[in-house]
Formats: structure tokens, sequence, C-alpha cells
């Protein structure tokens, strides 16, 4: 009894939030069922409202809310550069992506990132580039879903004390249902629900240590000289507010690069692309996913530093060795039950958002791009088997989350990271020479995709932590410029295998 | 806070209205 007086309002929320998650998915199924371009890209009707906050909300996870934000208590307040490093490729992806590929992507009447590039370069080495692709989906999101799953459930266990395996299965499953109930069209309703909910949270979160401390000035004064210590125990002084004092830049570009650059290349985000109903549409989000998206992430990557106004010399010298811990401390200390609340709200918000996009991508890179390829099936085949194969996924991703939880592994941010690399390096240059190039070829998109995978590969291993000064040098540069050279000659080596002139003409919309 | 530690928290507001006016410019 306690325990439901102490947390009724959070169990309100939570119960209404994932109520009307799954009404939504409910509301959608029978529009959903009704052929694979309803189930994959909602029918390309989608108003841009939506489709701008579910870019937003799709870019944005747990790992931001929580583990990026908590950075900035041991980074200082220039973590922000993050934020404008995310949103300028946001600008990037939807101002050179956007409309072309939406307008290329339904006269070639493709329905996944993988079968763009079998339909655009047409020949049978681009259906292995389709196979390709499709297998880098499955291997670099795994990680990534098991991360978010594990970042709501450290909120339920801390919050209100849901045993934390339980709480990773509720938050994968709950999601599973109304994706699997509304396809595309739920991800992205909810999603844009969700994405309303982030941006409140992202502006709330920031007053908090403000209101905290009684003001502007007051929480300035305080963390402007600070007798906080750094991870390893020096005095922080002025370091918060002074740019390249307790993070040098290149680290910041490096991280900023990695995870910004799978705004152009990652499948969950250009998918939003293809749903898109039509260019006034596509005009109102183009300008307003920057604002969603900017002004969330620069209240957010901040937030960590503010909190050193918040807590004392004992209590930071505590969180500055697990800094995803920051967010959570914060909440408990303003001890507010309604602000607690609407922020766990956001919380899962951010974590749901993200895990409903890849659960989609992963149900139809599986069907559509693997199994359908290898072995071709009747149409009427396709949306049940997507639904079964994102079931099958969860139960997956939901076993890694245990083998994780019985034998921690300590870099999984870092594979969330490289994964990104790993998307950027390998899936942009096909893209954007397929939206671009009318010369660009198959073989050309082909190299610069197993390119892409092995520098960032052999970057890593032999290079960066060998040699002094290359450290800070994040493998997705030298992988992302190395490949887009390796699209483009490639492309002009084999310039006889362009597809026919009738083929780029329906493509480039001259048919 | 010195200028670049500052300047993500103006700029983000300065790149959201250069990337409007790209936009308004544009005949998508």
């Amino acid at each position: 009894m306690d325990y439901l007086q102490e947390n009724y309002f959070t169990l309100l929320l939570t119960f209404l939030y994932v109520g009307g998650c799954l009404y939504v998915g409910w509301y959608f199924k029978r529009q959903a069922a009704q052929g694979v371009a309803d189930y994959y890209v909602a029918k390309r009707k989608i108003p841009g409202w939506v489709v701008s906050l579910a870019f937003f909300s799709t870019s944005a996870s747990t790992n931001t809310y929580i583990g990026q934000a908590g950075k900035s208590f041991q980074f200082g307040l220039s973590w922000a550069w993050m934020g404008l490093i995310w949103t300028i490729f946001c600008i990037i992806s939807w101002q050179l992506l956007g409309p072309r590929m939406r307008a290329q992507t339904a006269r070639l009447q493709s329905f996944t990132v993988p079968d763009y590039f079998h339909l655009r370069y047409q020949s049978n080495l681009a259906k292995y580039i389709r196979l390709l692709s499709a297998f880098i989906i499955l291997f670099a999101t795994v990680w990534y879903m098991a991360g978010i799953a594990k970042g709501c459930a450290v909120v339920l266990e801390t919050v209100l004390d849901v045993p934390y395996l339980w709480g990773a299965a509720a938050i994968l499953f709950i999601t599973c249902a109304y994706t699997i109930w509304g396809g595309m069209y739920s991800v992205l309703w909810t999603d844009a629900i969700q994405g309303i909910i982030m941006f409140g949270v992202a502006i709330l979160l920031l007053l908090l240590p403000f209101l905290f401390v009684g003001g502007v000035e007051e929480l300035f004064t305080s963390i402007r000289q600070t007798e906080h210590v750094t991870k390893t125990g020096e005095p922080m002084g002025n370091g918060l507010v002074t740019f390249g004092s307790l993070v040098s830049f290149l680290y910041i570009l490096g991280i900023g690069l990695s995870i910004g650059m799978k705004q152009i290349s990652e499948p969950k985000n250009l998918i939003r692309f293809y749903s898109i109903d039509n260019a006034k549409s596509m005009r109102f989000a183009m300008i307003w996913t920057p604002v969603f998206l900017g002004i969330s992430l620069v209240c957010v990557m901040g937030l960590g530093a503010l909190v050193h106004g918040m807590v004392t010399a004992e209590e930071a010298a505590y969180l500055i060795q697990d800094t995803d811990k920051v967010v959570g401390f914060m909440l408990a200390k303003f001890d507010n039950k309604l602000v607690s609340g609407i922020c766990v709200a956001g919380l899962f918000a951010a974590g749901m958002s993200s895990l409903a996009s890849v659960i989609i991508i992963i149900g139809t890179a599986l069907v559509k791009d693997i199994w359908h390829v290898v072995l071709p099936m009747p149409e009427d085949k396709l949306i049940p088997r997507t639904k079964w194969a994102m079931l099958a996924y969860c139960c997956a991703t939901f076993g890694l989350v245990w083998a994780l939880h019985l034998y921690p592994l300590a870099g999984i941010v870092e594979l969330t990271a490289f994964a990104g690399a790993v998307f950027a390096a390998s899936f942009f240059p096909g893209i954007f020479g397929g939206l671009y190039l009318r010369w660009g070829t198959d073989a050309g998109a082909l190299a610069s995709m197993v390119t892409g995978m092995v520098v960032n590969v052999v970057w890593r291993a032999f290079f960066r932590f060998r040699f002094a000064g290359l450290q800070e040098v994040h493998e997705v540069i030298p992988a992302f410029l190395i490949s887009l050279l390796v699209y483009l000659l490639v492309s002009r080596l084999t310039a006889r295998r362009k597809p026919a002139e009738d083929h780029l003409q329906l493509v480039f919309g001259e048919a | 806070m010195d200028f670049w530690t500052a300047f993500p928290y103006w700029g983000i507001l300065v790149l959201i209205a250069f990337n409007a006016w790209l936009v308004i410019r544009r005949d998508i």
C-alpha cells in the first residue's frame, strides 16, 4: 500500500502513456494490414508535422536523455557542441536527401533502404548490395536495441522499483506489440506523440537546476568556480565553463560526428522521408525538425554540468564515476512527484520511440530484403512474416539483455557509436550517389559499402590506439572520406555498368 | 562562460534561422 501511495502519480502517468501507445497501434491495425505499402511506409500519406516529430524522437533516445546528458557532468557546458553537430547533420539530411529520397523511392516503388540500393542500381550485383546492407542493419541494430532496453529498465528500476529484467521485457514487448499491430502508421503516430513529450521534458529538465538553486545568477556562481573533482581526482575549478578544459574539442567532434552522421545514413532516419505525403509537408518538416531536435539537444547536453550546482562535493565525487546516474539523481534530489512522473514519461518516450523505429526496420530487412530476395514469397505472406520476424528479434534482443545482465560488457555505448560510424561510411555514398549522380554504378556502391566497414574496423584496431595523436580521430572520419572517394572512383572506372537510360529517366523523374 | 563554451547555446538559434531561410528560398 505504501508503494502505491509513494508512486501513484508516476504509475498513473506510465499506465496512461503505455495505454495510449497500445491504443494507437490497435487503431491502425486494420489499415496497416491492407498491403505492403501501408505496413512498410504508411502508404506515403503522413503529414509533415508527424514525420518531423517522428524524425526527432527517433534520433534522440534514452542514450541521449540519460547517457549524453550525464556526460556534461564530467565534461562541462561545452558538451552542448554535440547538440550543435547533430543538428547540422539533421539539416544536411533534410536539405540534401529528404526531397530527392521521397521522390525517387515513390517512383521506384521502394519500401526499405536496402531495396532502394537494388531498385536504383538495378542489376544482379545490386541484389547483393541489398542483402549486405540488410545484414549490416541486423548486426548494427541489435546493440542499439539492447542499449535502449537497458536504459529504460534502469529508469523503471530506480523510479518504480521494477526488477531490471522485468522492466526490460515490459519495454521491449509493449513497443513490439504496437509496432506489430499498426506497422509504420503506429510507429510514426506514436513517435510524434512521444516527440511532443520529449521536447517538453527536455526544457523541463533544463529548468530544474535553476529552480532548485533559486535563479540563474545563483546557479552560475556555484558552477563558475567549483571544488568538485574530475574523474581522476583533480579539482575542476572553472573547468565547467571553460572551453577545452575538461574535454578536448577533437573528442567532442569525433563522438559528435559518429553519432550525428547517423542522421544522413541510418535506415530508421532515412525511412522517414518515404512516408511524407506531399511537397508542402516536406517543406514544413525541413524547417521544423531542426527546431525540435536542436533545442532539445542543447537543453539536454548541458544539463549534467548544471547539476553540479545542486550536489555536494561528496555526491559529485560519487556521480563523476558513473555519469549515467546524474539525471536520476537530479530528479531524486529535486523530489517532486509531479516533475518526476512527467520526466519518467519523457524518458520512456525517448526510449520507446527509437525502439519502435528500429523494430520495424529489422522486420522489413529480415523478411523483404533477405528472405524474400533469397526465397521469393507471395505478396500476401510479406506482412504476417514481417510481424513474426519482429517478435522473434525482440525475443533475441531480450536474450541479449539477459546475457549482458549476467555477463556485463563495458563497451555497449562504444559499440553503438561504432555501429553509427559503419552506417555513415557504408550507406551514405551509395545513397548520395544514387540520388544525385547519374553515373553512379552498382560496383561503386558495393565497393564503398565494403570499404566503409573495413576502414572502420582497421582504423580502430590497428591505427587509432597505436599512434600518439590519432587517439582522438574517430574511425568515422577516415572511413567516411575513403568510402566516398571509393564510390566516386569505382563508379568512374565501371562507367559501362551504369543502368539503362530509360531506367535513369524514371529514377530522375524525366520519364 | 567563455565565447566558445557559450557558442552552441546561441549558435543553435542562428543555425535554425539560417536553415529556415534556405528552405523558404527553395522550390521543392
